[in-house]
């Protein structure tokens, strides 16, 4: 083909390449999210759930010191760091330009008082958030992949004094994510069905009802770190030793849990 | 002279009732005038049974401010004449009854995003016109087989509905005020513009492929700027299914590259 | 002095001002199209039900042809139309909804097999043809023998003017919207073009051209209460009149609709009633089949309309504080039949009314809708007087309508003549020139900005809304459905009142710009005219014609008023039109004179209406080979332009 004319017909793609990888990009790290808050959840079965999700992640069982490879874990949370960027970066590009744009588009959601386009704002100011707090996350989980564990994770809050950090993270994530679902399976009519607008007012309780089902599960995750993190405080830096704590689910008073 | 006209009786008591006392906020500005500024100026009236807000700002300029301007033409919801923002979003004036507002008080103003005439009067015609010759709004066709004296081309009677089912967009402009990315960006063509390349794309007679579909909203002012705020959607006065017409030509646009 | 030259000027940016100038371009043309507004905003938007031609392709348009359409516009007029336009029109009305679903419409089709349907209250069960699917279907209208009305859902209007405005943009002709022609300009008998005022910035503009058309619609805006949109305020036609050269025909004859809503005036289409609607009244009785046992709800419009009202006089009105009204009884169509047909319907029952019309009656009552008064034109759409100067549409007297139009019929002639006469303006392009000076036309854009200054000056003066309410009220009141002497002449003395006040016309917001108080006092004088000639019309006009309906005679009086009411406004001061009339020759008709099936039957006949009929029984024995059109050209030949002369094909009999 003319080089030419297959330069123009890339640059002509870019728009509809841009906009798919936004989407998908965008489907990744929400299904990322949710997956991720999951096994971040297993402290609240108990401290050696924790430790054995930790310990598949990083391929601890292939191990013959029963390690594992935590720069597996590293390189996952680089490759997740770069979709991250990726899409931080593909949707900046819709944020208003500049003054007066950010001016025009202020005033018309405080004026028109519309749901989906309010939500825009929440989603604009929670990704710019996560921009930096979470690609702060992603490069000290990068950088400390082996300190991943019911006690390191838990000193992480409360004795590194990372808490407000998280909190911050999680509320911006689980709205962020969910809003960003809704607007992906609208964007691309992927659920449209027979009657599109019933679909839509579902998807929209569905979205309500995933954002609140996510935020209890992810405060309740907060309040058993920081639980495990303001007990552990005065051992803070030592590895949680499965087996030998005897401590369950946070909220389980134990007695031992102090001794860590 | 009365006594041609069809009888008037029985008139109940509570036409002499007083109905509410309504406040119009409206927008004045007459860039034409040197000098002027926009203002917003209060307007009472009492209300009538069955008020629209085409009947109220009728009488509002002929009772009270005979400069006050703003366009009305079919009056019955069809022409997309009188859109205007009220109470903070845009609609069609003529069929706002003022019943419908449980505060007597209505703000006005022009529909943000097109050039001010004055007032609440704004051009959505300038604005559409270039729209269409961007888009090429009309059936782009071989020259048709048969001539205007032989039977039609037959067409499946569902089709030619669904056809209709997205011809019906007044082009009121309502969705263009409605949408935050147009209004941040002005070089966005709307769901107007998605709304009519869906039903041209839909139309047997238009023989344009989906290539050149995309050689037309394939971009970031067309079809891939839509963040999918979907105001357009959600403040269409004629119910048009913006949502699911964007999403499937962004699906087919996607799929042209 | 800003001039603009072009080749076809077209005032008006509806469906027939927008055909002309398309015909004019595909000719090789510069058009240029005056609006108000953005084009696709025009009333031709709110033509709801259909468009009628002769397409004979649904079961129960079977056997018809151009002659069925024929007879039923000309039973329709009463026989006040130019049968020769008639057949014209009917030749051509299939082609242009053929050439419409080319440029996009999307007009419903026939689809195979059976179907429910109501008719006259019944529901029956239609089989449609094999062959027929996928054609373009039709409805039944009112004072039609066939269901011939072509339709999209219930937005024709919108779907065609959306089509041919489309057509026009992918052309390229220049639509210059927010422009209103206030003035023509003529020297001797040519007319030149027109004087044109901005109305954003108020500027005035000369608009010189070959051809200039007028397409600005009716004047139902000299009535209180209409369906008509706002700017149905006749202007084109005022201007025409006031050239006081131009003769305006049959300006009394004002339609009005059997049902618009109550008490907004809003329409409801005739397809309520088409599709199987009943009209009832406060009893909930269908009282339409007492007074028309035939063709019941489905009666023309006037005779609808006339009923209606006399029924309403009876006390069988429903009462309400904005007077009494009837009921529409669309209920037994069904929710799905409604929603698919009649979804404009629906749409304004429930945000003008608050009612849901699958479940409740609508309150309608008889509204001014449509004029067939208009500019009066030869067959080619030119003023006889003007050369130069066409007319087309509901603008337009062509006359197509006589003194009462059928349903479906009006917007199919906004196509149809803006086809026909598009092809003669473009003729008369390429034989003209604008020879005209430059000082005249000067003197015509001098004379309206002093006439806009006078108008601008302050003072004590009189004020436009008032004037134009009371002539509004005066023509509802005296010159509506039924007509009678006293009040006439009473309407016309407070008419001249109020033409004569109107001399001393003040705005009391002096902006020379977009000023709507200033639109309103510009167009005024004209529109007072224009009643003017509707009151005067209808004064002299001793008897009763199709709507127009004179309490005091009655009788349709074919011996002395089978005549054509033609008024011009020689000298501007008076206050009187000047009266004229063209006889309808009875002995050049295809359809002699006689009952029109429907209404009352009571016509005083025409001394020629027998000798007429025997000459065409003579014709029809003298050659009985001949097939339907040689022997319609024996009877009345009809002229066409060269390439809308073919015959249209139908299914079942080709192109018989």
């Amino acid at each position: 083909m003319d080089p030419l004319q297959s330069r123009s017909h890339f640059a002509r793609a870019m728009p509809a390449r841009l906009d798919m990888i936004q989407s998908v990009s965008g489907l990744i790290l929400a299904l990322f999210m949710w997956v991720h808050l999951l096994l971040v959840a297993s402290i609240l079965i108990s401290k050696d759930a924790m430790y054995w999700v930790a310990g598949v992640m990083e391929a601890r069982f292939l191990s013959a010191d029963g390690h594992g490879y935590p720069w597996l874990v590293a390189l996952f949370a680089l490759l997740i760091l770069v979709v991250f960027m990726v899409h931080g970066l593909l949707a900046m590009r819709k944020f208003p330009a500049n003054w007066r744009q950010w001016q025009a588009l202020d005033s018309h959601i405080r004026r028109m008082q519309h749901g989906d386009t309010t939500l825009w704002r929440w989603q604009a100011v929670t990704g710019f958030i996560m921009f930096f707090l979470g690609s702060a996350h992603l490069i000290i989980m990068a950088m400390d992949a082996d300190k991943i564990g019911p006690h390191l994770s838990a000193d992480r809050f409360i004795s590194e004094g990372l808490w407000p950090m998280y909190l911050i993270l999680l509320l911006s994530v689980e709205i962020h994510g969910v809003t960003g679902m809704y607007r992906l399976a609208v964007k691309w009519g992927l659920f449209d069905g027979d009657d599109p607008r019933r679909t839509r007012t579902r998807l929209k309780r569905l979205k309500i009802a995933l954002t609140l089902f996510f935020l209890a599960l992810g405060l309740a995750t907060f309040a058993a770190y920081v639980k495990i993190g303001l007990e552990h405080a005065p051992q803070a830096g030592q590895r949680y030793q499965p087996g030998l704590d005897q401590s369950l689910a946070p909220g389980v008073h134990s007695p031992e849990g102090k001794h860590g | 002279m009365n006594e041609n006209a069809i009888p008037t009786r029985s008139i109940s008591a509570d036409d002499c009732a007083q109905g509410r006392l309504l406040t119009l906020n409206i927008m004045r500005y007459d860039p034409q005038v040197k000098g002027d500024s926009p203002r917003m100026v209060s307007y009472q009236l009492r209300e009538a049974p069955g008020m629209t807000l085409f009947i109220a700002l009728n009488e509002i300029r002929e009772q009270q401010d005979p400069s006050l301007k703003f366009d009305f033409v079919c009056r019955a919801g069809i022409c997309g004449s009188c859109s205007m923002v009220i109470n903070g979003r845009p609609g069609l004036a003529c069929r706002t009854l003022t019943a419908g507002f449980s505060e007597p008080v209505i703000t006005l103003l022009p529909l943000p995003g097109f050039e001010l005439i004055g007032d609440l009067s704004v051009n959505t015609g300038r604005f559409m016109r270039e729209l269409s010759e961007r888009i090429g709004s009309w059936i782009e066709a071989a020259p048709a087989a048969e001539t205007i004296d032989q039977l039609e081309a037959p067409m499946e009677p569902e089709l030619a509905e669904q056809i209709y089912e997205l011809d019906r967009c007044i082009q009121c402009s309502c969705c263009i005020a409605a949408c935050g990315t147009r209004l941040m960006r002005e070089d966005f063509v709307g769901a107007v513009a998605f709304i009519q390349v869906a039903r041209f794309r839909l139309d047997p007679r238009d023989q344009r492929s989906d290539e050149e579909w995309y050689q037309i909203i394939g971009n970031d002012q067309g079809v891939f700027g839509c963040m999918s705020l979907l105001g357009c959607e959600d403040l269409c006065p004629k119910d048009l299914p913006h949502q699911t017409q964007i999403a499937f030509l962004r699906r087919k646009m996607a799929g042209a590259i | 002095m800003k001039i603009i030259y072009t080749d076809a000027l077209v005032i008006g940016g509806g469906l027939a001002g927008l055909r002309v100038a398309i015909a004019a371009r595909q000719r090789g043309l510069e058009a240029i199209v005056l609006s108000l507004i953005p084009a696709k905003r025009s009333h031709s938007a709110a033509a709801q039900g259909g468009m009628q031609a002769s397409l004979a392709s649904a079961l129960k348009g079977a056997g018809d042809n151009e002659d069925v359409h024929f007879a039923d516009t000309v039973r329709g007029s009463d026989w006040g139309a130019d049968q020769r336009v008639v057949r014209m029109f009917t030749h051509v009305a299939p082609k242009a909804v053929r050439e419409l679903a080319q440029w996009g419409v999307p007009w419903n089709r026939v689809k195979r097999g059976d179907r429910q349907a109501v008719i006259n209250g019944q529901s029956v069960t239609l089989n449609e043809a094999d062959d027929a699917h996928g054609l373009i279907t039709a409805r039944a209208f009112g004072g039609t023998n066939k269901w011939r009305t072509c339709y999209t859902s219930d937005g024709t209007g919108h779907a065609m003017l959306y089509a041919v405005d489309n057509k026009a943009i992918h052309l390229g002709i220049a639509v210059h919207e927010r422009k209103e022609a206030i003035a023509l300009i003529h020297e001797g008998d040519r007319c030149y073009g027109a004087v044109v005022r901005d109305l954003i910035t108020g500027e005035l503009i000369a608009y010189l051209a070959k051809a200039t058309t007028i397409a600005t619609g009716g004047y139902g805006r000299l009535y209180a209460a209409t369906t008509n949109a706002v700017i149905s305020e006749g202007i084109g036609t005022g201007i025409a009149l006031a050239t006081g050269k131009v003769t305006l025909g049959n300006m009394e004859a004002v339609q009005f609709h059997p049902t618009a809503i109550v008490p907004s005036g809003i329409l409801t289409t005739e397809g309520c009633r088409g599709d199987g609607g009943l009209l009832r009244d406060c009893d909930g009785h269908r009282f339409m089949p007492d007074y028309e046992p035939d063709k019941a709800e489905l009666a023309s419009r006037d005779v609808v309309s006339r009923r209606m009202t006399e029924h309403m006089r009876k006390g069988k009105g429903a009462a309400s504080r904005y007077g009494d009204h009837l009921w529409l009884d669309i209920t037994l169509l069904g929710k799905a039949h409604i929603d698919k047909n009649l979804r404009e319907v629906k749409e304004i029952c429930q945000y003008f009314l608050g009612i849901d019309p699958v479940k409740e009656w609508i309150p309608i009552r008889p509204t001014q809708h449509y004029s067939m008064g208009g500019v009066r034109t030869g067959h080619n759409g030119e003023t006889p007087t003007l050369k130069g100067l066409f007319a087309v549409g509901e603008a337009a007297c062509w006359d197509l309508h006589g003194f009462n139009r059928l349903g479906g019929n009006s917007v199919a002639e906004t196509v149809v003549s803006g086809m026909i006469v598009g092809e003669y303006v473009a003729d008369h392009c390429y034989r003209a020139d604008i020879n005209i000076d430059t000082a005249t036309v000067n003197a015509f854009v001098t004379r309206e900005q002093r006439r806009i200054d006078q108008l601008l000056q302050g003072g004590e003066g009189e004020k436009v809304y008032e004037l134009r309410q009371r002539m509004q009220q005066v023509m509802m009141d005296a010159v509506g459905i039924f007509r009678n002497g006293p009040d006439l002449e009473r309407a016309i003395e407070e008419l001249q009142q109020l033409l004569r006040r109107s001399r001393n016309l003040r705005v009391s917001h002096p902006v020379s710009s977009a000023n709507p108080e200033l639109e309103a006092a510009i167009r005024l004088p004209l529109m007072l005219k224009m009643a003017l000639t509707v009151a005067c019309g209808a004064f002299a006009r001793t008897e009763s014609r199709g709507a127009h309906a004179r309490e005091d005679f009655p009788e349709r009086n074919d011996a002395q008023w089978l005549k054509r009411t033609l008024s011009r406004w020689p000298d501007q001061d008076s206050l009187l039109p000047e009266l004229s009339y063209e006889a309808i020759d009875v002995m050049t008709m295809e359809l002699p004179p006689g009952y029109r099936g429907y209404g009352e039957d009571n016509a005083i006949a025409h001394a020629d209406t027998e000798r007429r009929r025997a000459e065409i029984e003579q014709i029809r024995h003298a050659s009985p080979e001949a097939d339907r059109f040689e022997l319609q050209q024996a009877v009345m030949p009809f002229e066409l332009p060269e390439k809308y002369r073919g015959k249209n094909q139908r299914i079942g009999v080709d192109y018989q």
